[in-house]
């Protein structure tokens, strides 16, 4: 095993048993997951009460109940709102439902009660309102009124039907899920990388352990390492999305046609995985920068801004997604993955693009990595000091430049 | 001992750090099976020489040869190091800080945890294998660091202060190992500020001071070259003066004499003994010590005798 990959081993295994990552890889999503779920339990678990109503428009049949899936509405009729509301005040219904006179010029219906209705009622009661503005109409006008469109989706480029519903929804979506999971490491990996490094130095094992590695292999191993942690970490979140939209979908899904956009996740792959050694890179290059951890997070902070830049302009991009803006994002190195994947869902993105895209990052890839190894040689053995501007000009100008003995010039 | 045998040639090294010269043309060398000793005041520019030679900086000016060149990637296996700087990986047990310490050095694990298990047992820090670095104490630290610095066998050993934090048992335990991979074949620098250490184990040193090597060689001609010109002597009956005697100071119930310069000590015992007044019970020449030459030469003291030129 080379000693490259030794570090980057050792640095996966260290991170991978920190509780740091064990929150943020299991306890993030579980937060995010019951955040989601609080609202659906309660809408589960609502009641409907029973329910008066006053006809104002004079146009409604009289309603004693409505049907839902697995409930029923239970609706009483009072001829004007006085007797509505006494009965409302006794405490013979749960809440008043009134339809102005005026609703057919506008108007909008109103409902009385001490409580919040639940999203179930509210449909219940436009449901009540169909039935009974249709009392005369057949069943099966009534049945497709409540679901008046049930589209096709056909993609743009190839005119091919795509399919329907949840699963032309996934075909869209995953593209921009990916750029968004993108957004999201940078945020949780790259960002770390500047603390590594600055954990590096302060563990002061720097001056034995650059003895037994060169500069470059310790700062690439480093950072292949994190970046391994970081697709367990977006690896174990897209598992779990895919499993939550698996069961949350799985009637709709069942025996559909699910169209997987396998060019999509190429070149997710293509430039994600570049683009993320790039930024973690650059996150280890501002940590060897940094003189201690509470620096390195400050400017890490920054890197994040980076990484977010994209969704700024995701506005623009919509509005012309293949004019020069969007274009010359596409080919930008840190922009180049969101940017890319999220053109991809709105349009057919140019091989060329993406192919000069990929190009770029591998070059600014290697650029960084002889760039940090440089400055990082310079300055490793620096402890909590920060380096100045003209100081990483020299350490990038001058071979083998050292800052170790820094502290004899000043 | 012949140039193949040298381990490590420096030759008109120098570093500057902007106007600051840290180190000024030094010239030495270390030859396989020996423990050098570099000495020198703090500040005197031993650690810039060290990390210049480890290729961790690069000097100004002049010639290294490591092993027989150019310091590579490849000769990192060869050379252990225990810098002056000691720390290692907090989170990390003692055990795979040495495993990962030892693969790194090109142990394979087998290997690595083979010499793991013997020098922590020979260290007595077996027991304390799956503890945390962080939770060991100053001296178990120091002896892991140790380990870490010397379990892939290297030919040539750098050590900046080996014995600092060690009690009088683990310093045995540490020559000991040093001794055995010096009698393996291995050079080995030792820097330290601990005379007494340098007399008892290294054959040569070179003393540097302000940046300049000012003294360079084997230690037992170095002491020659420093003669005292004072003796111990311990007689019964008084004395106020005698004759060739610059500075006579009562100590442990007998004198110290400084003598005056061209005063031989066998004239001054003449005249003692020939002094009726007195019994002469023991008359000793007062060796100086290499503490004693130190603050000599880094005192800036005139050197007695013409020696070996500064380096």
């Amino acid at each position: 095993m080379s000693k490259l990959w030794l570090v980057a081993k050792n640095t996966y295994q260290q991170k991978l048993r920190s509780s740091t990552f064990l929150l943020l890889t299991f306890g993030l999503p579980l937060i995010m997951v019951v955040a989601g779920a609080i609202p659906i339990l309660t809408e589960l678990r609502a009641e409907i009460p029973e329910v008066g109503y006053v006809d104002q428009t004079g146009e409604m049949g009289v309603l004693t109940e409505i049907d839902l899936e697995e409930e029923k509405l239970a609706l009483v009729h009072f001829p004007d709102q006085q007797a509505g509301l006494s009965a409302l005040e006794a405490g013979e219904i749960g809440g008043l439902f009134i339809l102005p006179a005026d609703y057919f010029q506008g108007a909008s219906p109103r409902y009385l009660s001490n409580s919040e209705p639940s999203e179930k009622l509210k449909e219940a009661l436009g449901k009540a309102v169909r039935t009974g503005l249709l009392s005369g109409a057949p069943a099966w006008q009534v049945e497709r009124l409540e679901d008046p469109a049930k589209f096709t989706y056909l993609a743009q480029s190839t005119g091919k039907r795509v399919s329907e519903g949840p699963a032309v929804i996934i075909r869209v979506a995953i593209p921009v899920f990916l750029a968004m999971v993108f957004v999201l490491a940078i945020f949780t990996g790259a960002n770390q990388m500047g603390s590594v490094m600055v954990q590096e130095k302060d563990q002061r094992a720097m001056e034995m352990v650059i003895t037994s590695i060169s500069p470059r292999a310790l700062v690439s191993g480093k950072v292949l390492g994190m970046t391994l942690l970081s697709i367990t970490q977006v690896g174990v979140w897209i598992l779990g999305a895919g499993l939550a939209v698996f069961l949350f979908f799985r009637e709709d899904l069942i025996g559909q046609a699910i169209s997987i956009p396998w060019n999509a996740l190429l070149w997710a792959g293509l430039l994600c995985v570049p683009a993320y050694f790039l930024f973690a890179l650059m996150g280890a290059g501002l940590g060897v920068i940094a003189g201690d951890i509470t620096q390195a997070r400050q400017l890490a902070g920054m890197l994040g801004f980076v990484g977010m830049g994209p969704l700024y302009f995701m506005g623009m991009i919509v509005n012309a997604v293949d004019g020069p803006l969007a274009v010359g994002l596409t080919l930008f190195p840190f922009t180049a993955p969101t940017i890319g994947l999220f053109r991809m869902a709105l349009t057919e993105v140019p091989t060329w693009q993406l192919v000069v895209s990929f190009l770029i990052l591998l070059g600014s890839l290697l650029f960084s990595i002889w760039f940090v190894a440089r400055v990082f040689r310079a300055t490793m053995l620096l402890y909590g000091q920060k380096l100045k501007p003209a100081e990483i000009l020299r350490a990038v100008s001058e071979s083998g430049l050292s800052f170790a003995g820094r502290e004899k010039e000043n | 001992m012949g140039e193949k045998n040298v381990f490590l040639k420096i030759d008109s090294v120098a570093k500057s750090f902007g106007d600051v010269q840290a180190v000024k043309g030094v010239s030495f060398q270390v030859h396989g099976g020996e423990i050098f000793g570099l000495l020198g005041p703090n500040g005197a520019g031993k650690t810039t020489l060290i990390r210049s030679a480890l290729d961790i900086i690069k000097p100004s000016s002049g010639e290294i040869e490591i092993l027989g060149g150019e310091m590579s990637e490849g000769k990192k296996s060869r050379i252990g190091y225990l810098p002056e700087e000691r720390g290692l990986y907090d989170d990390m047990t003692l055990w795979n800080t040495l495993i990962y310490l030892g693969r790194l050095k090109g142990l394979n694990q087998k290997t690595a945890q083979e010499r793991s298990e013997q020098y922590l047992r020979e260290l007595d820090l077996w027991e304390a294998r799956e503890r945390k670095i962080q939770a060991l104490s100053r001296g178990m630290t120091q002896k892991a660091q140790f380990i870490a610095g010397v379990m892939h066998e290297p030919d040539l050993i750098i050590i900046d202060e080996p014995f600092s934090g060690l009690d009088p048992v683990n310093t045995r335990l540490i020559k000991k190992l040093l001794y055995r991979m010096r009698d393996r074949g291995a050079g080995i620098i030792m820097s330290t500020h601990q005379m007494v250490q340098v007399e008892e184990m290294c054959s040569r040193i070179l003393l540097i001071n302000q940046g300049e090597g000012v003294l360079y060689g084997d230690l037992q001609e170095i002491r020659s070259r420093f003669t005292s010109n004072a003796v111990e002597v311990d007689m019964a009956g008084e004395v106020d003066q005698v004759q060739g005697v610059e500075q006579m100071t009562p100590r442990n119930g007998g004198y110290h004499m400084v003598l005056s310069e061209g005063v031989r000590p066998e004239d001054v015992l003449q005249r003692l003994v020939s002094n009726p007044d007195l019994t002469v019970e023991r008359y000793e020449r007062v060796e100086i010590s290499l503490d004693d030459i130190f603050v000599q030469v880094v005192g800036g003291e005139k050197l007695n005798g013409s020696g070996e030129e500064a380096v």
